[in-house]
């Protein structure tokens, strides 16, 4: 077999990119949902958002650009996204800190003076 | 020929004199000159007024009506009307005003409400003055509700007697049922006459067949049930003998003499109007008329109080007018209108006079003030002669031409007339005969102030203030009359279209019959109350039950406070009112609160506090929608996009 013939089963596409990134974005939002501990909570938004990165990525590299559309825009949406998330960590964890300081928890469930 | 200028001037110089008292003159006694100079400013306009108006044969002098409001397809114009009944009426209310005005300032001296009392006059007689002037009904109207309003406040005077706060707020809520039938009126004509207000625009159209005879039903019937409150007529006259608790001068103005007479005067004005609605209007206007008048007659055959007697008499009287205008006798109406604003002013303001010397109206308390007071005495007897209907005082002559129209119109109402005028001799003479003859009984003690302070030396005559007021008044009380010869007639016909002109025949029984009765009324009064055969008391024991019910007004105000306003209104209508309030009106309200309450309630318990289960379900949702779009393909994509605003 020639590289040509075995290159869809050696090189990666964008199925397989797109598979990750899903595969990736669901283990995130189960985390997020599922866990108590609001850490880990945050971490799993932390996976979704990169999954999504990964996604943008992928679209970027494999689909060619639109006539219209500026090029690189799939790499700035990432770059976007990194800032933002970097920033929401740092917010994030310190409301963290701060609700451990003053409730000696971050149980999401025992965290719920906002209902009725 | 007098410019339109001058005939506003009429009107706006008393109200600059009301503005100039309340703003400036508060609490000063310069209120007085400044209300006395309006007025005689007011005064000499009306004589070259009506002047203009005999030029003109009393046909209006026709000054144009100036617009004053616009709304869209609503006009609402403003204009002063001269002719022979306005000018007519001008002169009544100048002169009577005048002299009451000067009058008062020894009535009312040293009362501490003086700037007060003034300025609430020149308020009155500008409205009054701007009533008569109007061109248009609803000008009539705000003059109309503007004297109401003067004459609660002057009522009201003495406000600290709850007598007379309780008097002004019957005379204002009674005339306020009237009233309320005028407004209706009023917006009636508006709905029939495409938005004219103009009184002659409306008579024109009545008279030419323009309005529906159920829309002149309806708008005649209104304007008579205003004319009735203001008018004091039977039911709505029980504000009137209340009315006596205000000062005496106001007594003779508003209440005897001008604003009592608004409604006929009214009635006057829309003459055509009442003679092309359906006959039965003008039969009722008659007959509630002559009711009033004999039942009114009949209370002041028993009252004590002077001022009451002369109330009822009022009441009576204005019953006289209503019922002349009910049978189409409009000269005969304003003639007595005319005659009667002088003697009965004349006569208030003698039994004021007689106050001030006595500090009391009560005539059982009088008695023998011939000697001691001869010009209040000598005036109050022509007063009453001309009340009576004495040849040749004024009031015969009015009187006859009433009952002279009642004679070719309806027999009955003739005798009833008749009857009227001979309670009427004998009610007044039985007041002249109880004041002034006999003994001195002692009077009262002094109630309120510096002004009544004679009880010590017994009772001596008013200051000149006074004394004259009443001799100026005895001149037309006397020879007025006499102008029914001098074609006053054609002069207030003038205001009305030639085809309603007319003249009634005389007739020499007529004369006779009224005579007769004044003179008999008068003599019976003398053999009762001078002679004493048969004496009072042993009258008042034979007539013990009917005098009863009489001295009570036939329980008039019983029925009207306790029967009508507590039980009817205030127990009956105002509690359903209040059980609708609160179950229906509030009961709505209340219930979409109740309502929005409990599902934000039941909806408030879906959030529970846990952010992770709201993205659960917003995580299925998504998951469910793009399943769809992936199963369905297209289809779901645009049933979706169909969503979309």
């Amino acid at each position: 077999m020639t590289f040509e013939e075995l290159k869809p089963f050696i090189v990666p596409g964008l199925p397989h990119y797109l598979a990750l990134s899903g595969q990736v974005f669901a283990i995130g939002i189960l985390i997020a949902l599922a866990k108590r501990n609001a850490i880990a909570v945050l971490m799993g938004v932390e996976l979704m958002l990169n999954a999504t990165n990964l996604a943008f990525l992928a679209f970027a590299r494999f689909v060619p650009n639109a006539a219209d559309t500026p090029a690189l825009a799939g790499h700035v949406f990432v770059v976007f996204i990194l800032t933002v998330a970097a920033a929401e960590a740092a917010v994030a964890l310190a409301m963290a800190v701060l609700v451990y300081r003053r409730r000696e928890t971050v149980d999401l469930d025992r965290l719920n003076l906002l209902r009725w | 020929m007098i410019p339109e200028i001058a005939v506003w001037s009429i009107y706006f110089v008393p109200v600059s004199a009301f503005l100039l008292n309340v703003l400036l003159f508060r609490g000063s006694t310069v209120a007085g000159r400044v209300t006395i100079a309006a007025i005689s400013y007011a005064w000499g306009m009306s004589l070259w007024a009506l002047q203009s108006a005999l030029a003109m044969g009393g046909e209006s002098v026709g000054f144009e009506p100036h617009t004053w409001l616009e709304f869209g397809e609503l006009v609402v114009e403003f204009g002063v009307h001269l002719d022979g009944l306005s000018a007519m009426m001008l002169v009544v209310v100048t002169s009577v005003s005048l002299l009451v005005q000067i009058y008062s300032t020894a009535y009312m001296h040293g009362d501490t409400g003086y700037a007060r009392y003034y300025a609430y006059m020149a308020l009155f007689t500008s409205a009054m003055l701007g009533l008569v002037l109007a061109s248009s009904i609803l000008q009539l109207f705000i003059h109309w509700e503007l004297v109401g309003l003067a004459s609660y406040l002057l009522i009201g005077f003495w406000f600290d007697r709850p007598a007379a706060a309780a008097a002004a707020k019957k005379a204002f809520i009674v005339t306020r049922f009237g009233d309320f039938g005028f407004m209706l009126a009023v917006i009636a004509i508006w709905a029939n006459t495409e938005g004219h207000f103009d009184i002659a625009h409306i008579n024109e159209m009545a008279e030419h067949g323009e309005l529906a005879a159920s829309a002149l039903t309806g708008i005649t019937l209104g304007i008579f049930m205003g004319a009735m409150g203001k008018s004091a007529q039977f039911p709505l006259h029980i504000w009137l003998p209340d009315a006596m608790e205000g000062p005496t001068p106001v007594s003779a103005l508003i209440h005897a003499a001008t604003m009592v007479v608004a409604g006929v005067y009214l009635l006057a004005r829309m003459f055509p109007t009442f003679h092309s609605a359906p006959e039965g209007v003008s039969t009722f206007i008659a007959y509630t008329g002559a009711f009033t008048a004999i039942f009114a007659a009949s209370m002041g055959l028993v009252m004590t109080d002077v001022k009451r007697v002369l109330a009822y008499s009022t009441v009576s009287q204005l019953g006289y007018m209503v019922m002349a205008l009910g049978l189409g006798g409009y000269v005969a109406a304003t003639f007595h209108l005319f005659t009667h604003a002088f003697f009965k002013a004349m006569l208030f303001l003698g039994s004021g006079s007689v106050n001030h010397a006595t500090n009391t109206f009560d005539m059982r308390l009088m008695g023998g003030l011939r000697k001691s007071m001869p010009i209040t005495f000598w005036t109050f007897l022509i007063g009453s002669f001309s009340l009576a209907g004495w040849w040749p005082l004024s009031g015969f002559w009015s009187k006859d031409e009433i009952l002279l129209d009642a004679w070719h119109e309806d027999k009955f109402l003739w005798v009833v007339g008749t009857l009227v005028a001979f309670m009427t001799a004998f009610y007044m003479f039985r007041a002249v005969f109880l004041t002034f003859f006999g003994e001195y009984k002692g009077g009262a003690e002094p109630e309120h102030g510096a002004s009544h302070s004679t009880g010590h030396h017994g009772p001596h005559e008013s200051p000149p203030s006074m004394a004259y007021p009443l001799i100026i008044l005895a001149v037309p009380s006397i020879i007025i009359g006499w102008f029914t010869v001098g074609g006053f007639g054609d002069f207030v016909q003038g205001a009305l279209p030639l085809d309603l002109r007319h003249h009634p025949e005389p007739e020499p029984l007529v004369v006779v019959a009224s005579l007769a009765a004044a003179i008999g009324g008068t003599g019976l009064a003398a053999a009762i109350y001078l002679g004493g055969t048969p004496s009072p008391a042993r009258l008042l024991a034979m007539f013990r039950p009917v005098h009863g019910v009489i001295a009570n007004k036939y329980y008039m105000d019983v029925i009207a406070e306790d029967g009508i306003i507590r039980t009817g209104l205030h127990r009956g209508l105002g509690r359903g009112l209040q059980l609708f309030d609160t179950w229906v009106v509030d009961g709505a309200v209340n219930g979409v609160a109740f309502a929005a309450r409990m599902a934000g309630e039941g909806l408030r318990r879906t959030i529970f506090g846990q952010p992770q289960a709201y993205t659960s379900a917003f995580l299925m949702g998504t998951i469910t929608i793009v399943g769809a779009i992936l199963v369905l393909g297209g289809s779901a994509l645009e049933a979706l996009q169909s969503l979309r605003p």
